[in-house]
Protein backbone atom coordinates (compact mmCIF):
# COMPACT_ATOMS: atom_id res chain seq x y z
CA UNK A 1 0.00 0.00 0.00
CA UNK A 2 1.50 3.08 -1.15
CA UNK A 3 0.01 6.65 -0.57
CA UNK A 4 1.01 9.51 -2.76
CA UNK A 5 1.27 12.79 -2.90
CA UNK A 6 1.32 14.30 -6.99
CA UNK A 7 2.26 17.64 -7.50
CA UNK A 8 2.43 19.50 -10.80
CA UNK A 9 3.37 23.02 -12.19
CA UNK A 10 4.17 23.00 -15.52
CA UNK A 11 1.33 24.32 -16.53
CA UNK A 12 -1.16 27.52 -16.06
CA UNK A 13 -2.43 25.25 -13.62
CA UNK A 14 -1.31 24.22 -10.14
CA UNK A 15 -2.53 20.77 -9.43
CA UNK A 16 -1.97 18.50 -6.84
CA UNK A 17 -3.17 14.80 -5.83
CA UNK A 18 -3.23 11.96 -3.51
CA UNK A 19 -3.19 8.47 -5.10
CA UNK A 20 -3.26 5.26 -2.41
CA UNK A 21 -2.19 2.15 -5.16
CA UNK A 22 -3.75 3.61 -8.09
CA UNK A 23 -6.86 5.19 -6.76
CA UNK A 24 -7.26 8.76 -6.66
CA UNK A 25 -8.63 9.51 -2.83
CA UNK A 26 -8.11 13.62 -4.09
CA UNK A 27 -6.87 15.68 -7.22
CA UNK A 28 -7.35 19.41 -7.87
CA UNK A 29 -6.41 22.38 -9.65
CA UNK A 30 -5.99 26.03 -9.42
CA UNK A 31 -5.88 27.83 -12.64
CA UNK A 32 -3.68 30.83 -12.74
CA UNK A 33 -0.29 31.14 -14.49
CA UNK A 34 1.61 33.52 -11.46
CA UNK A 35 -0.21 31.67 -8.53
CA UNK A 36 1.92 28.26 -8.03
CA UNK A 37 3.93 29.74 -5.22
CA UNK A 38 -0.28 30.42 -2.65
CA UNK A 39 -2.81 27.57 -4.86
CA UNK A 40 0.03 24.80 -4.00
CA UNK A 41 0.45 25.30 -1.05
CA UNK A 42 -3.07 25.49 0.16
CA UNK A 43 -4.17 22.92 -2.17
CA UNK A 44 -1.35 20.76 -0.58
CA UNK A 45 -2.94 21.66 3.08
CA UNK A 46 -6.28 20.48 1.52
CA UNK A 47 -4.91 17.44 0.14
CA UNK A 48 -3.46 16.02 3.76
CA UNK A 49 -6.45 16.53 5.17
CA UNK A 50 -8.35 13.96 3.30
CA UNK A 51 -5.67 10.91 3.56
CA UNK A 52 -3.24 9.25 5.57
CA UNK A 53 0.21 10.76 5.53
CA UNK A 54 2.29 10.10 1.92
CA UNK A 55 4.84 7.66 1.78
CA UNK A 56 6.24 9.53 -1.63
CA UNK A 57 6.13 12.42 -3.14
CA UNK A 58 6.02 12.54 -7.28
CA UNK A 59 6.40 15.97 -8.82
CA UNK A 60 6.17 16.80 -12.23
CA UNK A 61 9.89 18.17 -13.71
CA UNK A 62 8.68 20.18 -16.80
CA UNK A 63 8.81 21.10 -19.34
CA UNK A 64 7.07 24.63 -18.64
CA UNK A 65 7.42 27.66 -17.91
CA UNK A 66 10.29 28.26 -15.64
CA UNK A 67 9.12 30.30 -12.84
CA UNK A 68 5.71 28.06 -11.92
CA UNK A 69 7.71 24.93 -12.68
CA UNK A 70 10.62 25.58 -10.00
CA UNK A 71 7.84 26.45 -7.13
CA UNK A 72 6.38 22.86 -7.62
CA UNK A 73 9.98 21.05 -8.10
CA UNK A 74 10.88 23.27 -4.83
CA UNK A 75 8.28 22.56 -3.11
CA UNK A 76 8.12 18.53 -3.25
CA UNK A 77 11.66 18.18 -2.46
CA UNK A 78 11.51 20.15 0.88
CA UNK A 79 8.13 18.61 2.08
CA UNK A 80 9.82 15.18 1.28
CA UNK A 81 12.96 16.27 2.72
CA UNK A 82 10.79 17.00 6.20
CA UNK A 83 8.84 13.76 5.80
CA UNK A 84 12.32 11.61 4.95
CA UNK A 85 10.49 10.30 2.20
CA UNK A 86 11.41 10.23 -1.21
CA UNK A 87 10.83 12.27 -4.11
CA UNK A 88 10.31 11.46 -7.78
CA UNK A 89 10.31 13.69 -10.62
CA UNK A 90 8.58 12.52 -14.21
CA UNK A 91 8.87 14.40 -17.48
CA UNK A 92 5.07 16.57 -17.06
CA UNK A 93 4.07 15.96 -20.86
CA UNK A 94 4.41 11.93 -19.81
CA UNK A 95 1.74 12.24 -17.60
CA UNK A 96 -1.05 13.96 -20.03
CA UNK A 97 -3.29 11.15 -20.72
CA UNK A 98 -4.49 10.78 -24.25
CA UNK A 99 -7.05 7.92 -25.22
CA UNK A 100 -4.93 7.02 -28.37
CA UNK A 101 -2.82 4.73 -29.41
CA UNK A 102 -0.06 7.68 -31.13
CA UNK A 103 -0.83 11.06 -30.58
CA UNK A 104 1.95 14.35 -30.00
CA UNK A 105 0.51 16.52 -27.04
CA UNK A 106 1.93 20.25 -26.09
CA UNK A 107 1.37 23.10 -22.92
CA UNK A 108 2.07 26.58 -23.37
CA UNK A 109 5.92 27.38 -23.62
CA UNK A 110 4.75 31.30 -24.14
CA UNK A 111 6.71 33.60 -26.64
CA UNK A 112 4.43 31.82 -29.42
CA UNK A 113 5.94 28.68 -28.71
CA UNK A 114 4.80 25.19 -27.63
CA UNK A 115 6.64 22.26 -25.14
CA UNK A 116 5.37 19.11 -26.55
CA UNK A 117 5.75 15.38 -27.19
CA UNK A 118 5.06 12.36 -29.29
CA UNK A 119 3.61 9.05 -27.80
CA UNK A 120 3.22 5.71 -29.53
CA UNK A 121 1.67 2.91 -27.62
CA UNK A 122 2.84 4.51 -24.52
CA UNK A 123 6.31 5.43 -25.47
CA UNK A 124 7.34 8.83 -26.00
CA UNK A 125 8.93 8.22 -29.39
CA UNK A 126 9.54 12.18 -30.42
CA UNK A 127 10.35 15.42 -27.75
CA UNK A 128 10.53 16.45 -25.49
CA UNK A 129 11.33 19.86 -27.49
CA UNK A 130 10.37 23.62 -27.52
CA UNK A 131 8.98 24.97 -31.10
CA UNK A 132 6.64 27.23 -32.89
CA UNK A 133 3.14 25.85 -33.44
CA UNK A 134 3.97 25.73 -37.04
CA UNK A 135 6.38 23.42 -36.73
CA UNK A 136 4.50 20.34 -35.26
CA UNK A 137 2.26 18.55 -37.04
CA UNK A 138 -1.62 17.79 -35.16
CA UNK A 139 -1.16 18.10 -31.41
CA UNK A 140 -3.43 18.21 -28.44
CA UNK A 141 -2.95 21.39 -26.11
CA UNK A 142 -5.78 21.58 -24.22
CA UNK A 143 -5.36 18.35 -21.59
CA UNK A 144 -3.13 19.04 -18.10
CA UNK A 145 -1.48 16.37 -16.41
CA UNK A 146 -3.13 13.57 -15.19
CA UNK A 147 -2.14 12.77 -11.04
CA UNK A 148 -3.03 9.21 -11.55
CA UNK A 149 -0.68 8.86 -14.74
CA UNK A 150 2.02 11.19 -13.00
CA UNK A 151 2.13 9.08 -10.20
CA UNK A 152 1.84 5.71 -12.03
CA UNK A 153 5.03 7.00 -14.44
CA UNK A 154 6.80 6.85 -10.82
CA UNK A 155 7.71 3.11 -10.77
CA UNK A 156 9.45 3.24 -14.21
CA UNK A 157 11.11 6.85 -14.62
CA UNK A 158 12.55 8.98 -11.98
CA UNK A 159 13.74 12.67 -13.66
CA UNK A 160 16.24 14.64 -11.39
CA UNK A 161 16.82 17.69 -13.36
CA UNK A 162 14.35 20.66 -14.03
CA UNK A 163 13.21 20.28 -18.22
CA UNK A 164 13.91 23.69 -18.78
CA UNK A 165 14.80 22.93 -22.77
CA UNK A 166 16.05 26.90 -23.28
CA UNK A 167 18.97 28.58 -22.17
CA UNK A 168 18.58 31.37 -19.77
CA UNK A 169 18.73 34.81 -21.63
CA UNK A 170 21.32 36.52 -21.00
CA UNK A 171 24.93 38.26 -23.14
CA UNK A 172 27.87 38.09 -21.71
CA UNK A 173 29.47 41.17 -21.57
CA UNK A 174 31.80 40.70 -24.09
CA UNK A 175 29.37 39.96 -26.83
CA UNK A 176 27.81 42.84 -26.53
CA UNK A 177 27.68 45.66 -29.11
CA UNK B 1 15.40 25.42 25.98
CA UNK B 2 15.19 28.75 22.86
CA UNK B 3 13.61 27.75 20.37
CA UNK B 4 15.52 27.18 17.30
CA UNK B 5 14.73 28.81 13.73
CA UNK B 6 15.86 28.06 10.39
CA UNK B 7 16.24 30.53 7.76
CA UNK B 8 15.96 30.78 4.14
CA UNK B 9 17.13 33.63 1.56
CA UNK B 10 16.79 33.83 -1.67
CA UNK B 11 16.39 37.02 -2.97
CA UNK B 12 19.15 37.95 -5.30
CA UNK B 13 21.78 35.40 -6.10
CA UNK B 14 23.12 33.86 -3.08
CA UNK B 15 21.04 30.57 -1.82
CA UNK B 16 21.62 30.89 1.79
CA UNK B 17 20.17 28.94 5.15
CA UNK B 18 21.02 30.19 8.55
CA UNK B 19 19.96 28.36 11.53
CA UNK B 20 19.54 29.95 15.15
CA UNK B 21 18.34 28.67 18.47
CA UNK B 22 17.56 31.77 20.14
CA UNK B 23 20.16 34.28 19.39
CA UNK B 24 22.86 31.81 18.78
CA UNK B 25 24.22 31.21 15.47
CA UNK B 26 24.16 27.34 15.04
CA UNK B 27 24.61 27.23 11.25
CA UNK B 28 24.94 29.93 8.32
CA UNK B 29 25.40 27.87 4.92
CA UNK B 30 26.08 30.14 1.64
CA UNK B 31 25.63 28.80 -1.73
CA UNK B 32 26.81 31.65 -4.40
CA UNK B 33 25.77 31.57 -8.08
CA UNK B 34 27.75 34.90 -8.19
CA UNK B 35 31.50 33.25 -10.24
CA UNK B 36 28.02 32.13 -12.90
CA UNK B 37 26.95 36.10 -13.56
CA UNK B 38 30.28 37.51 -13.70
CA UNK B 39 30.36 37.04 -17.69
CA UNK B 40 27.36 39.21 -17.68
CA UNK B 41 28.77 42.10 -15.78
CA UNK B 42 25.78 41.47 -13.12
CA UNK B 43 23.07 39.29 -11.69
CA UNK B 44 21.21 37.67 -14.43
CA UNK B 45 17.68 36.41 -12.96
CA UNK B 46 17.20 33.73 -14.51
CA UNK B 47 20.54 31.94 -13.70
CA UNK B 48 19.83 32.70 -10.51
CA UNK B 49 16.95 30.83 -9.90
CA UNK B 50 18.21 28.50 -11.56
CA UNK B 51 21.36 27.80 -9.51
CA UNK B 52 18.85 28.23 -6.36
CA UNK B 53 17.13 25.10 -7.20
CA UNK B 54 20.43 23.19 -7.60
CA UNK B 55 21.82 24.67 -4.10
CA UNK B 56 18.60 24.87 -1.80
CA UNK B 57 18.36 21.33 -0.98
CA UNK B 58 21.74 20.52 -0.48
CA UNK B 59 22.13 23.54 1.73
CA UNK B 60 19.61 22.79 3.88
CA UNK B 61 21.16 19.12 4.35
CA UNK B 62 24.53 21.22 4.99
CA UNK B 63 23.01 23.75 7.42
CA UNK B 64 21.46 21.31 9.67
CA UNK B 65 24.58 18.58 9.89
CA UNK B 66 26.00 21.75 10.56
CA UNK B 67 24.19 22.71 13.30
CA UNK B 68 24.07 19.12 15.19
CA UNK B 69 19.94 18.97 15.00
CA UNK B 70 17.97 17.01 13.60
CA UNK B 71 14.94 18.58 10.60
CA UNK B 72 12.31 17.96 13.64
CA UNK B 73 14.10 19.84 16.15
CA UNK B 74 13.12 23.14 14.15
CA UNK B 75 10.41 24.91 16.19
CA UNK B 76 10.25 27.37 13.02
CA UNK B 77 10.84 28.30 9.11
CA UNK B 78 11.51 31.90 8.53
CA UNK B 79 11.88 33.25 4.71
CA UNK B 80 13.02 36.10 2.88
CA UNK B 81 9.25 37.28 1.07
CA UNK B 82 10.64 40.52 -0.20
CA UNK B 83 11.93 42.68 -1.86
CA UNK B 84 14.74 41.10 -4.36
CA UNK B 85 14.09 39.09 -7.65
CA UNK B 86 10.80 37.79 -8.13
CA UNK B 87 11.92 34.12 -9.36
CA UNK B 88 14.41 34.11 -7.28
CA UNK B 89 12.72 34.74 -4.02
CA UNK B 90 9.91 32.43 -5.18
CA UNK B 91 12.52 29.23 -4.98
CA UNK B 92 13.12 30.13 -1.41
CA UNK B 93 9.42 30.52 -0.28
CA UNK B 94 8.37 27.36 -2.25
CA UNK B 95 11.15 25.71 -0.37
CA UNK B 96 9.83 27.21 3.37
CA UNK B 97 6.30 26.33 2.40
CA UNK B 98 7.04 22.45 1.77
CA UNK B 99 9.87 22.49 4.49
CA UNK B 100 7.20 23.84 7.09
CA UNK B 101 4.26 22.17 5.97
CA UNK B 102 6.65 18.77 5.67
CA UNK B 103 7.57 19.49 9.21
CA UNK B 104 4.12 20.94 10.59
CA UNK B 105 5.72 24.18 11.88
CA UNK B 106 5.02 28.38 11.52
CA UNK B 107 6.04 29.86 8.91
CA UNK B 108 7.40 33.42 8.97
CA UNK B 109 7.34 35.42 5.60
CA UNK B 110 9.90 38.38 6.59
CA UNK B 111 11.62 41.49 4.93
CA UNK B 112 14.74 41.15 3.50
CA UNK B 113 15.51 44.54 4.96
CA UNK B 114 14.88 44.36 8.34
CA UNK B 115 16.65 41.12 8.34
CA UNK B 116 19.62 42.23 7.20
CA UNK B 117 19.71 45.03 10.88
CA UNK B 118 18.13 42.23 12.57
CA UNK B 119 21.43 40.36 12.56
CA UNK B 120 22.72 42.44 14.42
CA UNK B 121 20.86 40.61 17.45
CA UNK B 122 22.99 37.48 17.37
CA UNK B 123 25.77 39.46 18.53
CA UNK B 124 24.60 41.98 20.99
CA UNK B 125 21.88 41.00 23.80
CA UNK B 126 18.87 42.59 22.87
CA UNK B 127 18.28 44.26 19.34
CA UNK B 128 19.16 47.82 19.85
CA UNK B 129 16.31 49.90 19.96
CA UNK B 130 15.52 52.67 18.66
CA UNK B 131 18.44 52.41 16.08
CA UNK B 132 19.43 54.37 12.97
CA UNK B 133 20.17 51.72 10.24
CA UNK B 134 22.25 52.50 6.90
CA UNK B 135 21.32 49.27 4.85
CA UNK B 136 23.75 49.54 1.90
CA UNK B 137 23.70 46.58 -0.68
CA UNK B 138 23.98 45.80 -4.52
CA UNK B 139 19.96 46.50 -4.66
CA UNK B 140 19.62 48.49 -1.76
CA UNK B 141 20.60 51.92 -0.09
CA UNK B 142 18.30 53.14 2.84
CA UNK B 143 18.51 54.82 5.93
CA UNK B 144 15.89 53.53 8.11
CA UNK B 145 14.81 54.06 12.06
CA UNK B 146 14.07 51.16 13.25
CA UNK B 147 11.95 51.53 16.69
CA UNK B 148 11.05 47.45 16.87
CA UNK B 149 12.91 45.34 14.70
CA UNK B 150 9.84 42.95 14.73
CA UNK B 151 7.18 45.93 13.50
CA UNK B 152 8.21 49.22 13.68
CA UNK B 153 10.43 50.70 10.85
CA UNK B 154 10.34 54.02 9.45
CA UNK B 155 11.95 54.72 5.88
CA UNK B 156 13.88 58.00 6.32
CA UNK B 157 15.49 58.12 2.92
CA UNK B 158 16.84 55.54 -0.21
CA UNK B 159 18.44 56.00 -3.15
CA UNK B 160 17.07 57.78 -6.22
CA UNK B 161 18.99 56.35 -8.80
CA UNK B 162 21.62 53.41 -8.20
CA UNK B 163 22.25 51.51 -4.80
CA UNK B 164 25.57 51.65 -3.15
CA UNK B 165 26.68 48.49 -4.26
CA UNK B 166 25.51 49.06 -7.65
CA UNK B 167 28.05 52.26 -8.03
CA UNK B 168 30.81 50.19 -6.67
CA UNK B 169 29.79 47.52 -9.72
CA UNK B 170 29.47 49.70 -11.98
CA UNK B 171 33.11 51.82 -11.32
CA UNK B 172 34.87 48.01 -10.88
CA UNK B 173 33.78 47.73 -14.59
CA UNK B 174 34.90 51.13 -15.53
CA UNK B 175 38.25 50.49 -13.85
CA UNK B 176 38.34 46.62 -15.28
CA UNK B 177 38.64 45.15 -12.09
CA UNK B 178 35.85 42.49 -12.25
CA UNK B 179 32.51 41.55 -10.54
CA UNK B 180 31.54 42.21 -8.30
CA UNK B 181 32.84 45.39 -7.65
CA UNK B 182 32.59 46.21 -4.14
CA UNK B 183 35.70 43.74 -2.81
CA UNK B 184 38.00 44.58 -5.92
CA UNK B 185 37.45 48.29 -5.60
CA UNK B 186 37.87 47.98 -1.46
CA UNK B 187 41.35 45.91 -2.45
CA UNK B 188 42.27 48.38 -5.37
CA UNK B 189 41.77 51.46 -3.04
CA UNK B 190 44.06 50.10 -0.66
CA UNK B 191 46.93 51.26 -2.12
CA UNK B 192 46.11 54.75 -3.75
CA UNK B 193 44.99 58.20 -2.31
CA UNK B 194 41.54 59.09 -1.05
CA UNK B 195 42.22 62.72 -1.55
CA UNK B 196 44.04 62.47 -5.16
CA UNK B 197 40.55 63.54 -7.11
CA UNK B 198 37.51 65.28 -5.37
CA UNK B 199 34.93 63.59 -7.03
CA UNK B 200 31.28 64.98 -6.01
CA UNK B 201 28.81 64.41 -2.88
CA UNK B 202 25.69 63.61 -4.58
CA UNK B 203 22.69 65.38 -2.87
CA UNK B 204 24.62 67.32 -0.09
CA UNK B 205 23.94 70.85 -1.42
CA UNK B 206 22.24 72.99 1.10
CA UNK B 207 19.21 73.06 -0.54
CA UNK B 208 19.76 69.09 -0.58
CA UNK B 209 19.98 69.04 2.98
CA UNK B 210 16.74 71.22 3.32
CA UNK B 211 14.53 69.06 1.71
CA UNK B 212 15.71 65.85 0.55
CA UNK B 213 18.31 64.91 3.52
CA UNK B 214 18.11 61.32 3.93
CA UNK B 215 17.88 60.84 0.11
CA UNK B 216 20.97 59.48 -1.78
CA UNK B 217 22.19 59.63 -5.57
CA UNK B 218 25.01 58.28 -7.25
CA UNK B 219 24.56 58.09 -10.58
CA UNK B 220 26.46 61.35 -10.94
CA UNK B 221 28.87 60.29 -9.39
CA UNK B 222 29.72 57.63 -11.59
CA UNK B 223 29.39 59.75 -14.68
CA UNK B 224 31.92 61.81 -13.24
CA UNK B 225 34.68 58.93 -12.62
CA UNK B 226 33.76 57.85 -16.21
CA UNK B 227 34.45 61.63 -17.30
CA UNK B 228 37.45 61.72 -15.42
CA UNK B 229 38.60 57.88 -16.67
CA UNK B 230 38.36 59.65 -20.36
CA UNK B 231 39.80 62.35 -20.09
CA UNK B 232 43.27 61.09 -18.17
CA UNK B 233 44.73 58.82 -19.96
CA UNK B 234 47.59 58.44 -17.55
CA UNK B 235 44.89 57.96 -14.45
CA UNK B 236 46.08 55.92 -11.70
CA UNK B 237 43.57 52.98 -10.95
CA UNK B 238 44.16 52.97 -6.98
CA UNK B 239 43.49 56.63 -7.11
CA UNK B 240 40.52 56.79 -8.47
CA UNK B 241 39.01 53.69 -7.12
CA UNK B 242 40.64 55.19 -3.40
CA UNK B 243 38.73 58.56 -4.19
CA UNK B 244 35.40 56.54 -5.49
CA UNK B 245 35.38 54.91 -2.89
CA UNK B 246 35.65 58.01 -0.26
CA UNK B 247 33.19 59.95 -1.73
CA UNK B 248 30.43 57.06 -1.25
CA UNK B 249 31.74 56.49 2.32
CA UNK B 250 31.98 59.90 2.98
CA UNK B 251 27.86 60.84 1.99
CA UNK B 252 26.53 57.61 3.87
CA UNK B 253 28.27 58.37 6.75
CA UNK B 254 27.13 62.32 6.52
CA UNK B 255 23.63 60.85 5.77
CA UNK B 256 23.89 58.28 8.56
CA UNK B 257 24.92 60.74 11.22
CA UNK B 258 23.10 63.46 10.21
CA UNK B 259 19.74 61.31 10.92
CA UNK B 260 20.93 60.47 14.54
CA UNK B 261 21.40 63.93 15.49
CA UNK B 262 18.04 65.10 14.30
CA UNK B 263 16.07 62.40 15.68
CA UNK B 264 18.50 62.03 18.53
CA UNK B 265 19.21 58.88 18.95
CA UNK B 266 22.43 57.49 19.70
CA UNK B 267 22.42 54.19 17.76
CA UNK B 268 24.01 53.36 14.45
CA UNK B 269 23.65 49.58 12.50
CA UNK B 270 25.27 49.26 9.16
CA UNK B 271 23.95 46.30 7.26
CA UNK B 272 24.50 45.07 3.64
CA UNK B 273 27.30 43.57 1.78
CA UNK B 274 28.76 47.11 1.64
CA UNK B 275 29.18 46.95 5.14
CA UNK B 276 32.02 44.93 4.41
CA UNK B 277 33.71 47.56 3.23
CA UNK B 278 37.12 48.20 5.32
CA UNK B 279 36.87 51.91 4.53
CA UNK B 280 33.36 51.98 5.54
CA UNK B 281 34.04 50.52 8.44
CA UNK B 282 37.40 52.56 9.48
CA UNK B 283 35.27 56.09 9.01
CA UNK B 284 32.19 54.87 10.48
CA UNK B 285 33.95 54.30 13.44
CA UNK B 286 36.16 56.94 13.85
CA UNK B 287 33.09 59.60 12.99
CA UNK B 288 30.69 57.80 15.51
CA UNK B 289 33.04 57.57 18.20
CA UNK B 290 34.19 61.41 18.17
CA UNK B 291 29.77 62.14 17.55
CA UNK B 292 29.37 59.72 20.82
CA UNK B 293 27.05 57.13 18.57
CA UNK B 294 27.27 53.60 19.18
CA UNK B 295 28.07 52.02 16.35
CA UNK B 296 26.94 48.36 15.46
CA UNK B 297 28.47 46.63 12.27
CA UNK B 298 27.49 42.55 11.86
CA UNK B 299 30.72 41.10 11.17
CA UNK B 300 31.68 41.12 7.52
CA UNK B 301 30.62 37.39 6.96
CA UNK B 302 26.52 38.42 7.60
CA UNK B 303 27.06 41.71 6.46
CA UNK B 304 26.37 40.09 2.70
CA UNK B 305 23.08 38.75 1.84
CA UNK B 306 22.57 35.12 4.45
CA UNK B 307 20.46 32.97 6.03
CA UNK B 308 21.46 33.85 9.70
CA UNK B 309 19.92 37.34 9.75
CA UNK B 310 16.34 35.51 8.20
CA UNK B 311 16.27 33.17 10.91
CA UNK B 312 17.69 36.17 13.63
CA UNK B 313 14.38 38.12 12.67
CA UNK B 314 12.62 34.44 12.43
CA UNK B 315 13.38 34.25 16.27
CA UNK B 316 13.04 37.87 17.38
CA UNK B 317 9.50 37.87 15.91
CA UNK B 318 9.04 34.29 17.64
CA UNK B 319 10.28 35.91 21.23
CA UNK B 320 8.48 38.69 20.80
CA UNK B 321 5.35 36.64 20.41
CA UNK B 322 4.25 37.94 16.61
CA UNK B 323 2.08 35.32 14.89
CA UNK B 324 3.30 33.40 12.29
CA UNK B 325 2.04 34.24 8.46
CA UNK B 326 -1.24 33.05 7.93
CA UNK B 327 -2.33 30.53 5.19
CA UNK B 328 -0.38 30.61 2.03
CA UNK B 329 1.38 33.78 0.76
CA UNK B 330 3.74 34.54 -1.77
CA UNK B 331 6.93 36.39 -3.11
CA UNK B 332 6.49 40.52 -2.85
CA UNK B 333 9.44 41.52 -4.99
CA UNK B 334 8.61 45.46 -3.80
CA UNK B 335 8.02 44.69 -0.66
CA UNK B 336 7.96 47.94 1.33
CA UNK B 337 10.53 48.23 4.10
CA UNK B 338 7.94 49.35 6.87
CA UNK B 339 6.39 45.81 6.75
CA UNK B 340 8.75 43.82 8.48
CA UNK B 341 6.54 40.38 8.06
CA UNK B 342 3.34 39.18 5.68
Amino acid sequence: MTISLAIDTSTSKTIVGVIEDGVVLFEKAHEGATDHGCALSELVAEALKVAKPPHQVVVGMGPGPFTGLRVGIAFAQTFALARQIPVIGICSLDAIAIDKDQYTVAIDARRKEIYWATYKAGIRIAGPAVNKPAEVPDFIIDVYPDMQKLVALAQTQNVTEPMYLRRPDAVPTAERA
Amino acid sequence: MQPIVLGIETSCDETAIGIVRGRTLLANVIASSVDEHARFGGVVPEIASRAHLEAILPSIERAVADAQISLKDIDAIAVTAGPGLVGALLVGVASASGLAQGLGRPLYGVNHLAAHVSVDYLTHEKPTAPTIALLVSGGHSSLLQVDDITGSITKLGATMDDAAGEAFDKIARLLALGFPGGPAIDREAVGGSATAIDFPRGLTTSQDWETRPYEFSFSGLKTAVARYIENTPAFIRADVAASFQESIVDVLLLKALAACKSTGIDSLVIAGGVAANSRLRAVAAERCAKAGIELRIPAAGLCTDNGAMVAALGSLMLSAGRPATHGAFDADSSLKVEQVSL
